[in-house]
C-alpha cells in the first residue's frame, strides 16, 4: 500500500527551478531514503511534502488522500510528520512539558501511560523529564524529537538529516535507534551522504539539481554510473 | 497655462521636493539602522523634533545664527548617538529577535522624550521657527520662493546624493551593506560587525537630526511633527522595504509629493491616513516592501 | 493546583473583594482602587496575549475604546440597560478585534507589533475624526452609571462590581492557561512552526486568543466609561496600550501573579502624581526600557528565578526552571 505518492512535483523560486517533475513514492513498512547534494532540492521537497511550501505543479497524495495545500497540522492529524535539520524543541520548557504538548493532538486517544513509559525507556529520556529541553545535549534533543513524533502515532515520519551535528559514536547509536524505529513506524530519511541511508533505507531516491536521477535499493544506487559521477565520486566504502 | 495655475504647480513642486527630500532623508536614516542593527527606531520622530527644538533654543535664547545652531546641533547629535549606543543599544547586539525588544525600547524612549518636551518646550511656545540661513526671495517665473527654502532643498538633495554615494562606493558603505546582507559572512570577511553597528546607528541618527534641522529651517513647526514624522518614516521604510535605502529615497520622494498635492485639497491628516493605509497593505501582502535591500 | 496555591488564591480573592469596603470611606482611595481593578482586568487580558501566546497587541486600548463608545451609544441612544449593553458592546469589540487581527496573523514578532500599532493609530484617528458616535476629541461626558433595579449603581456598589469582574477575569485566566487550549497558546509562543508540525491549529488558536483578549479589553472599556464618567480618544490611545503592557511586563508576564503585582504597583501611580502628567510619561518610558533591558521576566519572574536558583544551589547542572529568553 502506497503511503506517500508524488508525481510531477515542480517548484521554482524567483525563476530558479528547485524541483522539476519529481516523481516518487513510499510504501507502508518500507524505509525510503532521499539523498542529493546541497541545492539539489531535497529541502524544498521535504518542505512541500510537510506542508510548509506550496508546489507549483504536481500531485501529492498520502495514503490515497490528496495533501497538496494541506497545512502541517492537518498533515499531522492524518499521520504525516517531520523532524527538522536544525533540531527543534521547546527549549525553555522541560522535557516532560515538551512531550505533554506533543500529546495535545491526540489527547485521550493517544498513548497510554504504559506505552509512553516504554518509549521513554527505549529512548533513554526517562531520567531527563525535569530538565529543560534547551539544556539537553544535541543527541538527547534528537531523541526527544523522535519521542514527540511517536506520540502523534504517525504513519510516516520524515527525518530531515537526523544525524546532523552528532559525534561519531552518537551517529552509530542513532542509526541503531532508527533501525529499531523502523519496526514502529514507516520512515523517510533525507540525508546528504550515503552512509546513513545505506544502513537504513530499503530504497533510495537520488535528487540532483531538482531532478530525480535514480530510484532503487542502496546497492543499486552505489553502482549507478550517473549518480557516482555527478555526486558520490569515488567508490563509497 | 495661466499664471495662477503655474504658481500652484511650482508651489506644489517645490513643497514636494523639499518634503520629499526630508522624508527620504529621515526614512533613509531609519532604514539604515533597521537594516544593519535590526533596530526599528520608533522614536525617530522625537529625534527629528529634538534637533529642531534645540536649534530653536540656540537661535531664540542664545541669539546664534542658524548656521551655528545647525552645526552645534549636529555635533551634539553625534555625541548623543554615541552615548545612546553605549548605554542602551549595544546591550542587545547578541539577542535573537532583538527587533521587538528594540522597538519596545524605542517606544519607551518616545514616551520619555514626549514627557520632557511637554514639560519644557510645550510651555514656552506653540509654534517654533528658525531664522533663515539665507535672506531674500527669488522668482521662478511668477513664483516667489524664499532663498532659504531653495537652500534647504539644495542641501537635502546634496546629502541624499552623498549618502547614496557613500553606501555604494565608500569602503564603509560596502561594509555596511555586507552586514545588512549577512552578519556572519561579513564577520568572516574581517568586518568588525560591532563597530559597524555603532557607526550605522550614529550615521542613521545623525541623518534624522539633520532632517529635523532642515525641516525647521524651511517651515515653522509645532510638537506634533514628532508623531507625524515617526509614522511617515515607518510607512516609508516598510513600503520601500526595510533596509533598502533606494526604497526610502523613492518612496520618500513619492510621499513628499503626495503630501504636497493632498494639502491643496484636504487637511494633512488625510495624507497621514493614507500613509497608514498603504503601510498596512504592504505589511499584510508584501512584508518585504517594494525594493530589495 | 497545589494546596497552598489554592489557599493563596482564596485568600487573595477574599482580600480583593473586601477592599471596596475598606476603601469606601475615602472617595479618592476608592476611585484609585476601582481604576486599579479595571486595569487589572485589562492587564490580565493583555497577559493572555503577550505572556501566553507571545504576541504584543498594541491595539488593545483601541478595542477597549470600541466597546466603550458602543456601550455609551447603546445606553444613551438606544436606551438599553448597562447590563445588556456591556456584553453586547464587548462582543462587538471582540468581533472587531478578531477582524483587525485576522490579516496580521501571519506576521511575527516586530511586524506584528508594528501592525498592531498601526491599527491602534487608525482606531484613535477614527475616534477623533468620525465624531458621529464619538463626539471626536471633545469626548463624551456625563456617562451615566449602570442601572440597578431601578436606581443607579454608584459608590461602593460599583466598586464592588468592578472588583468582582476583575477577580473573575483573573480566575478565568488562571483556569484557561491550564487547559489544553492554554497549553497550545504556550506551544505557539515558544515555537509556532514546531507547534503546527505537532498538530496544533495555530491559526485557529490565535483567532480564539484574539477573541478572548478582546472581550477582556471590551469589558474593561465599558466599566471604564461608567466608572470615570467621561471617555475620549485619549482614554483609548496607544499610551494606554503601552501602559497596560507595562503592568504585565513589569509584574511578570506569563504568570498569573505578574499582572496583579504590576497593576497593584503601577496603576495607582498616575493618580498619586496627578499634576505631573509629563512626569508620568517619563516614568513610563524609563520603566519600559528598564524592564526590557534588565528584567524581561518582570518582578515575579525575577522572584521565580531566584527561588529556583536557591533550591538548586547544590546541583551541578543548570537550573531547569523556565527562563524566558525572548522578549
Amino acid at each position: 500500500m502506497k503511503l506517500l505518492d508524488v508525481d510531477g512535483l515542480s517548484k521554482s523560486f524567483g525563476g530558479v527551478a528547485a524541483l522539476r517533475h519529481v516523481q516518487g513514492h513510499s510504501v507502508l513498512g518500507e524505509t525510503l531514503g532521499m539523498i542529493g547534494p546541497n541545492g539539489s532540492g531535497k529541502t524544498t521537497f521535504v518542505n512541500i511534502v510537510s506542508g510548509h511550501v506550496r508546489p507549483d505543479a504536481g500531485t501529492l497524495t498520502f495514503g490515497g488522500i490528496d495533501i497538496s495545500g494541506k497545512t502541517p497540522h492537518e498533515l499531522a492529524s492524518i499521520g504525516l510528520c517531520r523532524t527538522y535539520q536544525s533540531v527543534r524543541v521547546f527549549a525553555s520548557l522541560s522535557t516532560k512539558q515538551n512531550i505533554d504538548y506533543a500529546r495535545l493532538l491526540l489527547n485521550h486517544r493517544g498513548l497510554n501511560q504504559a506505552e509512553l513509559s516504554e518509549l521513554l525507556e527505549w529512548l533513554q529520556l526517562d531520567t531527563l523529564l525535569d530538565k529543560s529541553a534547551g539544556s539537553l545535549t544535541l543527541f538527547e534533543q534528537r531523541r526527544l524529537e523522535l519521542l514527540m513524533r511517536l506520540v502523534l502515532k504517525p504513519q510516516l515520519i520524515m527525518l530531515d538529516e537526523p544525524v546532523g551535528g552528532l559525534a561519531v559514536t552518537e551517529v552509530i547509536e542513532m542509526i541503531n535507534l532508527l533501525k529499531q524505529l523502523k519496526a514502529r513506524c514507516s520512515i523517510f530519511v533525507i540525508e546528504h551522504t550515503m552512509r546513513v541511508i545505506k544502513e537504513l533505507a530499503d530504497r533510495v531516491i537520488v535528487l540532483i539539481a531538482g531532478e530525480k536521477v535514480a530510484d532503487g535499493p542502496p546497492l543499486e544506487i552505489l553502482q549507478n554510473k550517473r549518480v557516482v559521477d555527478e555526486y558520490l565520486g569515488a567508490p563509497h566504502a | 497655462m495661466t499664471d495662477s495655475q503655474l504658481l500652484i504647480l511650482l508651489s506644489t513642486l517645490s513643497t514636494g521636493l523639499i518634503l520629499g527630500a526630508i522624508f527620504a532623508l529621515v526614512a533613509a536614516g531609519v532604514t539604515i539602522v533597521y537594516g544593519c542593527v535590526w533596530l526599528p527606531n520608533a522614536s525617530n520622530g522625537q529625534f527629528f523634533l529634538l534637533a529642531a527644538l534645540v536649534a530653536w533654543t540656540f537661535t531664540a535664547s542664545l541669539g546664534w545664527s542658524s548656521w551655528l545652531a545647525a552645526i552645534a546641533v549636529l555635533v551634539l547629535g553625534v555625541g548623543l548617538s554615541y552615548f545612546l549606543e553605549w548605554i542602551l543599544i549595544r546591550r542587545l547586539y547578541d539577542t535573537p529577535n532583538r527587533n521587538v525588544a528594540y522597538f519596545v525600547v524605542t517606544l519607551g524612549m518616545t514616551q520619555i522624550m514626549t514627557g520632557i518636551f511637554s514639560m519644557t518646550y510645550a510651555k514656552w511656545s506653540d509654534q517654533f521657527s528658525l531664522p533663515p540661513v539665507v535672506e531674500g526671495i527669488s522668482m521662478i517665473g511668477p513664483f516667489p520662493i524664499p532663498n532659504n527654502r531653495l537652500f534647504v532643498m539644495a542641501v537635502s538633495l546634496l546629502v541624499l546624493v552623498a549618502l547614496f554615494a557613500l553606501l555604494r562606493y565608500h569602503p564603509y558603505g560596502r561594509a555596511l551593506r555586507a552586514v545588512f546582507q549577512n552578519r556572519e559572512a561579513a564577520a568572516l570577511r574581517g568586518v568588525n560587525v560591532r563597530s559597524i553597528y555603532r557607526l550605522s546607528f550614529v550615521l542613521g541618527s545623525t541623518i534624522i537630526f539633520l532632517g529635523g534641522i532642515l525641516f525647521a529651517l524651511a517651515y515653522s513647526f509645532d510638537l506634533t511633527v514628532a508623531w507625524t514624522m515617526s509614522i511617515t518614516a515607518f510607512a516609508i521604510m516598510i513600503i520601500g522595504g526595510p533596509g533598502s535605502v533606494m526604497g526610502a529615497l523613492v518612496v520618500g520622494m513619492t510621499f513628499g509629493f503626495t503630501q504636497a498635492i493632498v494639502s491643496i485639497f484636504a487637511s494633512p491628516t488625510a495624507a497621514t491616513f493614507s500613509y497608514l493605509g498603504a503601510m498596512l497593505v504592504i505589511l499584510l501582502f508584501r512584508p518585504n516592501g517594494l525594493f530589495k535591500r | 493546583m497545589k494546596s497552598h496555591s489554592k489557599h493563596l488564591v482564596w485568600a487573595l480573592t477574599l482580600l480583593a473583594l473586601t477592599l471596596p469596603f475598606a476603601a469606601s470611606g475615602n472617595k479618592f482611595f476608592a476611585f484609585v482602587l476601582g481604576m486599579t481593578f479595571i486595569s487589572l482586568l485589562w492587564a490580565t487580558g493583555m497577559n493572555l496575549m503577550y505572556g501566553y501566546v507571545g504576541l504584543m497587541p498594541l491595539m488593545f486600548a483601541g478595542v477597549a475604546g470600541v466597546a466603550g463608545y458602543a456601550m455609551v451609544h447603546f445606553t444613551r441612544t438606544l436606551g438599553w440597560s448597562f447590563w445588556l449593553a456591556m456584553p453586547v458592546a464587548s462582543l462587538l469589540a471582540a468581533v472587531v478585534g478578531v477582524a483587525l487581527g485576522l490579516p496580521s496573523l501571519r506576521l511575527k514578532g516586530f511586524y506584528f507589533t508594528l501592525c498592531s500599532l498601526v491599527i491602534q493609530t487608525v482606531l484613535t484617528l477614527a475616534f477623533i475624526f468620525f465624531p458621529t458616535y464619538t463626539n471626536g476629541d471633545t469626548g463624551i461626558n456625563q456617562v451615566a452609571p449602570p442601572d440597578w433595579f431601578g436606581g443607579e449603581l454608584k459608590g461602593m456598589g460599583l466598586d464592588m462590581s468592578v472588583a468582582i469582574f476583575a477577580v473573575a477575569g483573573v480566575l478565568f485566566c488562571a483556569w484557561l492557561v491550564k487547559t489544553p487550549l492554554g497549553q497550545r497558546f504556550v506551544a505557539i509562543r515558544e515555537d509556532d512552526v514546531l507547534a503546527e508540525g505537532l498538530g496544533i491549529q495555530v491559526v485557529r488558536c490565535k483567532i480564539i486568543a484574539f477573541f478572548i483578549v478582546s472581550v477582556y479589553a471590551g469589558i474593561g472599556g465599558c466599566f471604564y466609561a461608567v466608572y470615570v464618567g467621561f471617555i475620549s480618544p485619549r482614554a483609548f490611545d496607544v499610551l494606554v496600550s503601552m501602559n497596560i503592557w507595562l503592568y504585565v511586563a513589569f509584574g511578570g508576564r506569563a504568570t498569573i501573579a505578574g499582572p496583579i503585582i504590576g497593576t497593584a504597583i503601577l496603576a495607582p501611580i498616575p493618580f498619586l502624581l496627578q499634576d505631573l502628567q509629563a512626569f508620568k510619561d517619563i516614568l513610563s518610558g524609563v520603566l519600559i526600557i528598564v524592564v526590557t533591558l534588565l528584567m524581561p521576566g518582570g518582578i515575579y519572574g525575577a522572584y521565580l528565578a531566584w527561588r529556583s536558583s536557591q533550591s538548586r544551589a547544590d546541583s551541578s547542572s543548570n537550573s531547569d526552571k523556565v527562563q524566558e529568553q525572548r522578549v
